[in-house]
């Protein structure tokens, strides 16, 4: 719960929202949603705001675009501005470097996945393994367009100086998403009845949702099916694991 | 049945020991049946006692907990290798089988990922709680767009890739033990090209299609109508048919008079897409049947059809309610020609077995003299099936078994079993032989030309 009323240091340059804001954002199911911004937004957002939000969004836009035709490692900066129609310093204000668009684009990832969850009527009262797959499902569902930007994320990620893996941002965002974990995990057991393991979970979820993007990333059934099944059977284990307290 | 039980309970025990190593290894979902299946050992040990269909009926509703593909290669196999004792063996033979149920996003996910779109989009409304447990997915209500009600069949992911891998696994096991005898590779061969053609949803669309209309001239027969714009090779959506499933229909206490009909339709039904169509539907589980009052049955779940060859459609034509010695050459030249066919040759112990089976079952319950064709069959005597089945196994060890034989054992041992069931009457001969002749007749399914009423 504390990791996510806590301002989060991701957003150095993005000064538009308070923190804690996930829901309030009306959810962007798709990143084309860059010109569906009307010019009367909700009362309390300022137009400047409003207006630098449009313009990463339209960045991003951009840079997925690119990401996906050319390659993350073959995009420069100054083909995503020209797409965008914007100039290359725009571009360096919003976005000190790709990792940072790449990053981005991983928090409006985490917004949508557990936005997807939280709205979600019927899984309020779903068993924990149900929602671990919903919040993950969702996830894979805003990453499919750009499935071959995050196989090359993916790679750059492990480089030492990668924003992407080891930057205070990247933390802070893995913080909180693992926050909300945890908090599926404890609203699935009554309280006080925490099972041992759980203060593990989410270090443990964290290591099996990189494993589990790394076998979407290379599954090749039809519809990605496997990566369904995989899913479903290795969450119904992992469930169990945890209530048993180890032992499966 | 006693003494065939002792070495049995050895086999199952070495069975288990492989399962579970197996199902350590590669996790197949015919590890986790096998083991479960033999494991629990003393649990089951405790029920087998009491061998009676009960207990036996009680036990299989366990087994019908467990699932995947494994569950029909394990029914199929129980069947064939004799490992089982019979009341179980009867009831085993008609589990239906079934996936890992799916929670309600799984199957969201699925559907997305199958028809391109979410359930509610596609639908009017779609009932997220599965009524049915189909062959390897499960059946959901729904309402389409223009206010059709149908069903949807949402297969469980990935499940190919399981029956492939279980076959593997289970050739490999077979082929160092004496389990290979008892299932020789071509039916294990025949069983997955059945067992996958069923993952194939496609498929079963044209199923859908082709039985419609060939099962027209039976006027008491309904079968779903597919909505191909609703439907993939994952998801298969239909329309829906009336009627209740045999508990069901048996708790509203239907007569005598028209159990006897039903039971008489079934068995025309069955020799009706045998030698008229030389397709049929192999999957026995009484589930799909739907029987409706004043006698109109439903037949849902067309993932499982057999198509027979023409020349193996005329040689049972031939050999059923064959009225001379079936002990003298013309009848052997007939089986010989039989296994001709299928490149084997007969030996005289395959011989024996097929005359034995023929006289001993067949000769009794068809029975071929003309002035005994009325003769109604009372399938309430348990009796029936189980001289079914111990002489089914007999043809096993005789080597005598046909990939042919596999889907066709499956399916007739279905029939008796739901005839048994619905303690039904039924003239078998007269029935059979109103499907051999030429030109086709009406149905002559509770006809009123019997001589008991």
């Amino acid at each position: 719960m504390p990791a996510r009323s806590k301002p989060s240091p991701v957003r150095r340059k993005i000064p538009r929202k308070p923190p804690g804001a996930t829901t309030r954002r009306p959810p962007r199911t798709t990143t084309r949603a860059r010109r569906t911004t009307a010019p009367t937004g909700p009362r309390g957002i300022g137009v400047r705001a409003r207006h630098k939000d449009a313009l990463r969004a339209r960045i991003l836009h951009a840079a997925l675009a690119l990401f996906q035709t050319r390659g993350f490692d073959d995009t420069t900066t100054r083909q995503i501005a020209r797409r965008a129609r914007i100039a290359e310093g725009t571009v360096f204000n919003y976005f000190p470097t790709k990792d940072d668009i790449a990053l981005y684009f991983l928090e409006r990832e985490v917004d949508h996945a557990i936005a997807t969850v939280r709205q979600d009527p019927a899984l309020a009262k779903a068993p924990l393994e149900e929602k671990l797959f919903a919040l993950i499902q969702a996830q894979i569902e805003f990453l499919t367009p750009h499935e071959r930007f995050i196989g090359a994320a993916f790679v750059s990620a492990l480089r030492p100086a990668s924003k992407i893996g080891f930057s205070l941002q990247a933390a802070a965002l893995r913080d909180r998403y693992l926050a909300f974990v945890d908090e599926l995990i404890t609203e699935s057991f009554p309280r006080g009845r925490r099972p041992a393991l759980s203060w593990f979970a989410p270090h443990a979820f964290w290591i099996y949702y990189l494993g589990v993007l790394l076998y979407w990333l290379h599954d090749s059934s039809p519809g990605k099916q496997n990566t369904l099944a995989f899913l479903d059977r290795s969450l119904k284990l992992g469930v169990k694991v945890l209530k048993r307290g180890g032992v499966a | 049945v006693n003494d065939r039980k002792k070495p049995a309970t050895g086999a199952a025990k070495r069975g288990a020991r492989m399962a579970a190593m197996a199902a350590g290894v590669t996790g197949t979902y015919l590890g986790y049946f096998a083991q479960s299946l033999f494991l629990g050992e003393r649990a089951r040990k405790r029920k087998l006692d009491e061998t009676n269909t009960r207990a036996a009926r009680r036990i299989t509703k366990e087994l019908g907990g467990l699932r995947g593909p494994a569950m029909k290669l394990g029914q199929a196999l129980s069947l064939q290798a004799g490992v089982l004792p019979d009341e179980m063996l009867m009831e085993l033979a008609s589990l239906q089988a079934g996936a890992p149920p799916m929670h309600p996003s799984l199957v969201k996910a699925q559907v997305k990922s199958s028809l391109g779109r979410l359930p509610d989009e596609l639908f009017r409304s779609f009932d997220n709680v599965p009524f049915a447990a189909a062959s390897l997915g499960q059946v959901h209500h729904a309402v389409t767009r223009s206010g059709q009600p149908v069903v949807v069949k949402v297969q469980y992911p990935g499940i190919r890739e399981a029956i492939a891998g279980d076959f593997k696994w289970f050739r490999t096991f077979n082929r160092g033990t004496q389990l290979s005898r008892m299932v020789p590779p071509p039916i294990v061969d025949e069983l997955e090209a059945q067992i996958s053609a069923e993952a194939d949803y496609y498929r079963e669309t044209e199923h859908l299609s082709f039985f419609a209309r060939a099962l027209r001239p039976l006027g008491y027969v309904c079968v779903p109508e597919p909505l191909p714009h609703l439907s993939s090779d994952r998801v298969l959506t239909m329309s829906r048919v009336e009627g209740n499933h045999i508990e069901r229909y048996l708790q509203s206490k239907p007569s005598q008079r028209e159990r006897d009909l039903v039971g008489e339709r079934l068995l025309e039904l069955f020799y009706f897409q045998i030698l008229r169509l030389g397709t049929f539907h192999s999957d026995p589980h009484w589930g799909n049947y739907l029987f409706k009052p004043e006698g109109g049955i439903g037949m849902v779940d067309f993932g499982s059809v057999k198509r027979l060859e023409p020349r193996f459609v005329s040689n049972l034509r031939a050999v059923f309610l064959y009225p001379g010695d079936r002990d003298a050459g013309e009848f052997t030249e007939l089986m010989a020609e039989r296994y001709g066919m299928f490149g084997r040759k007969m030996t005289r112990r395959t011989r024996s077995a097929l005359v034995r089976f023929s006289k001993e079952f067949y000769g009794k319950v068809y029975p071929p003299e003309e002035e005994r064709e009325q003769q109604a069959i009372d399938f309430a005597d348990p009796a029936i099936m189980k001289s079914y089945l111990s002489l089914s196994s007999d043809l096993l060890v005789a080597r005598a078994a046909l990939p042919e034989y596999a889907m066709l054992a499956r399916s007739e041992t279905g029939l008796y079993l739901t005839l048994h069931r619905l303690k039904a009457r039924v003239r078998t001969s007269w029935l059979v032989r109103g499907q051999m002749t030429e030109p086709a007749g009406p149905s002559r399914a509770g006809e009123n030309a019997r001589g008991r009423d």
